[in-house]
């Protein structure tokens, strides 16, 4: 240690055994240098954070005193079927828009990664849906699944079936919901999963050709198996995502609702968590609750990211 | 000095580090109001009309700089969140009719706008719209800008194709009740096929509601909406949706504009400010509506306040300014920059309420506005009145849009009302 001390290091990533007291003083300048991220998180996430948490054991209108109210929040909360209800909707829209999206995402960048022309073009194309703006796409798929004139149901006429008041039935609404979650979300995880694709080494697939593999065996023996980090990855991602879905529903059905935008339709089919908690904090002005909803919805966040993951783990210890 | 490289970086970083530090550790050096000559007032898009704000600019010049802001988004908790923040909080802020009961509880943070001879104005001003403006323990938040008084807009060759009463004077007189209201649009359906009377059973219930003196939650914080008025409403709304006169579309979507394009939907209950909505949205319906009186009696839907903040550091000059700004004819002005319809009757007979409006066929539609809002209830309007009024307005709304059974979406709206009072501290 003492001689550590005597030789001063030339650049400082060398010395990754310095002692502690003199770490600081020695690398004050990195800490610095990284500091403002850390500055702007504390200020912006964290300390939000634990007044969010602080706030839900009161009550407090957003502009009044605050009144202690001790667990009732969270009581309350257990027993409120609306936020139940809640979580099942966004589960359900969650479901609906991220399986398929998955085995588009795949499809998409096996064909992404086969030698294809252009590539480039179609990486660009892919990813475009994930940098538009929601309200936009909102609006616009508002019109698609709109009942007497929405491309939905010019589709659904032009091969012989009904209309669907897409917008006005509680599964309609979820569909469209997803259906949206889908088509935003396709493409950027189809560029996530071309990145993975790329790092298997060619040398498995030469070895299953040699072994005499078809294609759809060389995908479930090889390829599948060596996405699984990034599989969990995309599960993850989607999960958090999707789970705290609020502008698709709230844009697309906003009309739908007479004054409150955020209650999801009829039946409140769309009315997801994020959305549930929004409408208690800003419509109801009930900010204690609000923050007790919002933690709860941390909670479920928390478990799902836990099953999946446990999920791929436990797929790959097989 | 001969500065290395190293050493302006590590200047510079401590520089911005003691300036970080410096930002933190000085942060109640922060104003909590406007500074210097500035007189800072919030409003939103459409709050106020641009003329009356340019003119009192130039007006108070000479005393002080007033700071119109138009505040972009979701105003009342922009406005809520600068409040409790206590930074930079306007001296002047715009409150919007519907968030009213949701900051007069909380009056103490605004200047009670007696104490600065608001009285003296009062009967220049509707009083009902005066009276929403007032806390519960009397003091003054608001002084009123604009009302929203509600009428029956319809399409005049419908109506008459229908075998309807179709000029602006008969359909007030003949369809006055709920009760013949809903039989014309039964013979408009019968009469011309695929044709609704209304949108959607809210458009029923709503209005309903509001006509009335009493909503949901009364003063003395006891929830009222499984009263008669409520039920009224409830029931008049079932009935429309049983006679088959709303149609399954839903507002503002496109299938809804085009079924309103084509007279389709020839009828509608707005207040003063939807003949806006009606121009943007139905742009080729110009000169199709007339405007009458809503069934049974006129009711209200938006219309906004002006306040003084307690931050304010010359409510007197603040409160002068306001008083001037909503003048009965700063008002008229507001009415033909931003439909702003004024709660001052006076405004009615000036010349720019009384300019003949081509989209409605040439009617001075103020004709029908004016005596309209001087007719309307004052209803007491509880901070509660959203949380538990909404429950009864989406019951309705799956009674409507899903057909569920009227008799379990009342006992399921109820339920749940008896559910969110016992957690708001509202007596069921």
């Amino acid at each position: 240690m003492a001689t550590a001390l005597e030789k001063p290091p030339v650049v400082a990533e060398q010395t990754p055994t310095a002692g502690p007291r003199t770490g600081f003083r020695k690398y004050w300048h990195l800490y610095a240098a990284i500091s403002p991220f850390y500055l702007l998180f504390l200020a912006f996430g964290l300390i939000p954070v634990g007044f969010s948490l602080y706030l839900s054991f009161h009550r407090w209108d957003g502009l009044g005193s605050m009144e202690w109210a001790g667990l009732s929040q969270y009581r309350y909360l257990l027993s409120d079927s609306d936020f139940w209800s809640s979580i099942g909707n966004t589960v359900i829209i969650w479901a609906l828009a991220t399986f398929p999206m998955i085995f588009l995402a795949m499809v998409t960048a096996v064909m992404l990664n086969s030698a294809v022309r252009f590539k480039n073009v179609y990486r660009f194309a892919y990813f475009l849906p994930n940098v538009t703006s929601v309200v936009a796409v909102a609006i616009v798929f508002g019109s698609v699944f709109s009942t007497n004139f929405g491309l939905m149901n010019a589709l659904l006429q032009a091969v012989g079936l009904d209309q669907v008041a897409w917008l006005n039935t509680p599964w309609g609404i979820k569909v469209a919901i997803a259906t949206l979650m889908t088509w935003q979300w396709t493409g950027y995880n189809a560029i996530i999963f071309l990145a993975g694709l790329q790092t298997i080494p060619s040398e498995l697939y030469e070895a299953a050709r040699v072994d005499g593999a078809g294609p759809v065996e060389t995908f479930f023996r090889i390829t599948l198996p060596q996405l699984r980090p990034t599989l969990l990855f995309v599960l993850v991602v989607s999960t958090v995502t999707g789970l705290q879905s609020f502008t698709e529903a709230q844009v697309l059905l906003q009309n739908t609702s007479n004054d409150s935008t955020f209650s999801g339709g009829p039946g409140h089919a769309g009315r997801t968590m994020v959305l549930y908690f929004f409408q208690q904090t800003f419509d109801n002005n009930d900010f204690g609750y609000g923050a007790a909803v919002a933690w709860g919805i941390f909670l479920v966040v928390v478990l799902f990211s836990i099953i999946n993951w446990r999920l791929v783990q436990r797929r790959g210890e097989e | 000095m001969r500065l290395s490289r190293r050493g302006l970086l590590r200047a510079g970083l401590a520089t911005g580090a003691a300036t970080a530090l410096g930002g933190l550790a000085s942060g109640c050096a922060v104003p909590t109001g406007s500074t210097g000559r500035n007189m800072v007032l919030w409003y939103w898009d459409g709050g106020l009309g641009d003329t009356v704000l340019k003119k009192a600019r130039a007006r108070y010049d000479s005393t002080v700089n007033l700071q119109a802001i138009k505040i972009g988004g979701y105003y009342r908790s922009k406005l809520i969140t600068t409040m409790t923040g206590n930074a930079h909080v306007p001296d002047i802020a715009g409150l919007k009719g519907e968030d009213m009961a949701s900051y007069l509880p909380n009056a103490d943070q605004f200047v009670d706008l007696r104490t600065l001879g608001a009285e003296k104005y009062q009967s220049q001003y509707l009083a009902w719209k005066w009276e929403q403006g007032i806390a519960d323990d009397g003091s003054m938040v608001g002084f009123p800008i604009d009302c929203g008084p509600v009428a029956h807009f319809y399409q005049y060759q419908v109506f008459r194709k229908a075998g309807l009463p179709y000029e602006p004077a008969d359909v007030s007189e003949e369809l006055n009740t709920w009760e013949k209201y809903f039989a014309a649009g039964e013979q408009l359906r019968k009469r011309i096929p695929d044709t609704y009377l209304l949108t959607d059973v809210n458009a029923v219930f709503e209005n309903a509601v509001q006509q009335g003196s009493k909503r949901y939650v009364d003063k003395d914080r006891h929830f009222i909406g499984d009263q008669a008025h409520v039920r009224r409403a409830w029931s008049l709304a079932v009935e429309a949706k049983r006679r088959g006169i709303v149609s399954n579309l839903v507002t503002g979507t496109p299938d809804q504009i085009s079924a309103v394009d084509d007279g389709k939907l020839p009828s509608q209950l707005g207040a003063s400010w939807a003949t806006y909505d009606i121009k943007n949205g139905n742009p080729k319906t110009k000169g199709k509506w007339r405007i009458a009186d809503m069934p049974v009696r006129p009711s209200n839907n938006g219309g906004s306040f002006l306040s003084i903040t307690k931050e304010c550091r010359e409510p007197e000059r603040a409160f002068e300014i306001i008083a001037w700004m909503l003048n009965a004819a700063n008002q008229a002005s507001g009415y033909v920059d931003a439909g702003l319809f004024p709660s001052t009757p006076a405004s009615y007979g000036l010349r720019q309420l009384r300019e003949p409006d081509p989209f409605f066929g040439g009617q001075v539609t103020t004709d029908v506005f004016g005596p309209a809002a001087q007719k309307i209830a004052v209803a007491y309007n509880s901070p509660y009145d959203v949380a538990l009024g909404q429950p009864i307005k989406d019951e309705i709304k799956n009674v409507g849009v899903l057909g569920k059974d009227p008799d379990k979406a009342w006992s399921d709206a109820m339920s749940k009302c008896r559910r969110i009072a016992k957690h708001l501290g509202v007596s069921y």
